[in-house]
């Protein structure tokens, strides 16, 4: 009787500590597919300049970096991921829809997001680049924790971005209907 | 047991009927212009909450369902794609994108901020048309581009916009001096200023004699090919040749001119050079 009280506590004990690691793992890959943002970039058209390879490398970087931060910033409602990405004109409503957010109880969640962006403007100094992106995205937004929005979105973004000190920043973010 | 069933079904009856009577539909204009009102329609009864979630903005409030909502245009400053959601029992959504006003301001970013003279495309500039909320407007626009050094035009030409955007590139004109840079779109008008200064040195010319303590050598005054003088500061480099080997001095122009003194008593080819640009060669002879 001993034995067996024993055994099916050891069969209880493993099987939490399964669903336990089971837990973790999914908690880590959810975090990671949340947080991880495909761009696809194509520089090939960007006039009148065109671009350097390396160049190329460090916008999609940038780029990516910033979506990834602003996803962070509506969902954690904080401005502080924004610091660095974002400046002027992008800074300011992202900035206010964090703060209107953090009043309404508001907060917005992108999931999965894919990005297809092309280079249409690329000054002659180097100093603005405009992109064209077509992003997807599972757009979730909760009202108190409670979700009342959960749907695929498809949206066409204008972008604007200036060379910084040590990155490239969006100072333009705006979405329109069509390219 | 029929009987059951009856009152079954109509019990469901009455409560799909309830249920779509107050089930509400939105219609959401697609577009609108920013800082304008917006009027989103609902239909069911009963109350109900609207979210309205854009950019620069994650708003809620209660609204009647029936009736139109009227969304203020103070809400609306920033163009984009604006999330409307009205939520009771269920909740039902539709897009909203806002549009740029007309033309308010003009973003001009002009390079270089200095210039050498006669130095071809060596001046661009780009500029981007804005409303009064800092929305970029890519509808084309005219803009005229105007660049004049004095009354010398260096430029003169429209460009329409082309997704947000218009740029020049021009040469720099023959005098040093400020370049006025002139960008606008209809009555709006942003302008810059660029300096002109003078190119490269041009036939650089020195001379000297000996003195009591070695050679002292000077330029000419130093200009550009155009005529312009050459800015104070810039250095021009001295090398003497002599039994006693060689030596360079490196002055500055003051006041147009470059003076080096070096200490040698036999015979020295003196030569002179700025950048990339040599001058005449001087032979001086031996102490005596």
């Amino acid at each position: 009787m001993k034995r067996i009280f024993v055994s099916a506590i050891s069969a209880f004990a493993i099987n939490v500590a399964a669903i336990g690691a089971m837990c973790a793992a999914f908690t880590i890959s959810s975090y990671a597919a949340d947080t991880s943002v495909q761009v696809q970039m194509d520089m090939s058209k960007a006039t009148p300049r065109s671009m350097e390879p390396l160049t190329e490398r460090a916008v999609l970087r940038d780029y990516r970096f910033a979506w990834a931060s602003m996803a962070q910033a509506l969902e954690s409602n904080s401005i502080d991921s924004l610091q660095g990405p974002f400046e002027g004109d992008a800074m300011r409503w992202l900035k206010e829809t964090v703060l209107s957010q953090q009043q309404s109880g508001i907060s917005q969640r992108y999931r999965d997001q894919s990005h297809r962006v092309e280079a249409v403007f690329y000054s002659p100094e180097g100093d603005v680049l405009e992109l064209h992106d077509t992003v997807q995205y599972q757009l979730q937004i909760s009202d108190g924790g409670k979700v009342i929005h959960d749907d695929p979105v498809t949206l066409h973004y204008v972008v604007l971005l200036t060379p910084g000190a040590d990155r490239w920043v969006i100072r333009q973010l705006q979405a329109v209907q069509q390219f | 047991m029929r009987r059951c069933f009856l009152i079954l079904a109509a019990l469901c009856s009455i409560a799909l009927l309830l249920a779509l009577c107050s089930a509400q539909e939105l219609r959401v204009p697609e577009t609108s212009t920013a800082g304008d009102d917006a009027t989103v329609s609902s239909t069911g009864s009963g109350k109900g909450t609207l979210y309205l979630v854009g950019p620069g903005i994650s708003h809620k409030s209660d609204v009647d369902l029936g009736e139109d909502i009227h969304i203020p245009g103070k809400d609306l400053h920033n163009a984009g794609a604006y999330l409307v959601i009205v939520c009771s029992s269920s909740c039902e959504s539709g897009t909203l994108y806002v549009t740029p006003a007309k033309p308010y301001s003009l973003a001009f970013i002009v390079h270089p901020s200095r210039v050498p003279v006669g130095r071809n495309n060596s001046i661009s500039g780009v500029a981007f048309p804005f409303d009064q909320y800092r929305n970029l407007i890519r509808a084309p626009a005219t803009v005229n581009f105007e660049l004049n050094a004095g009354k010398e035009s260096l430029l003169s030409q429209s460009d329409r916009t082309q997704q947000g955007a218009a740029w020049f590139r021009a040469s720099s004109g023959r005098s040093a001096g400020t370049v006025q840079v002139n960008a606008s779109v209809d009555d709006i008008s942003a302008k810059r200023a660029v300096q002109q200064v003078a190119s490269d040195p041009c036939n650089l010319r020195i001379t000297g004699g000996r003195t009591k303590n070695g050679i002292e050598v000077q330029t000419e005054p130093v200009h550009d090919c155009a005529g312009n003088p050459v800015p104070d500061g810039t250095i021009v480099t001295f090398t003497g040749e002599g039994p006693q080997g060689k030596v360079t001095v490196d002055a500055p122009i003051k006041q147009g001119i470059a003076r080096a003194q070096m200490e040698a008593k036999g015979e020295e080819t003196i030569s002179v050079a700025s950048g990339v640009v040599m001058g005449n060669e001087l032979r001086i002879g031996a102490q005596p």
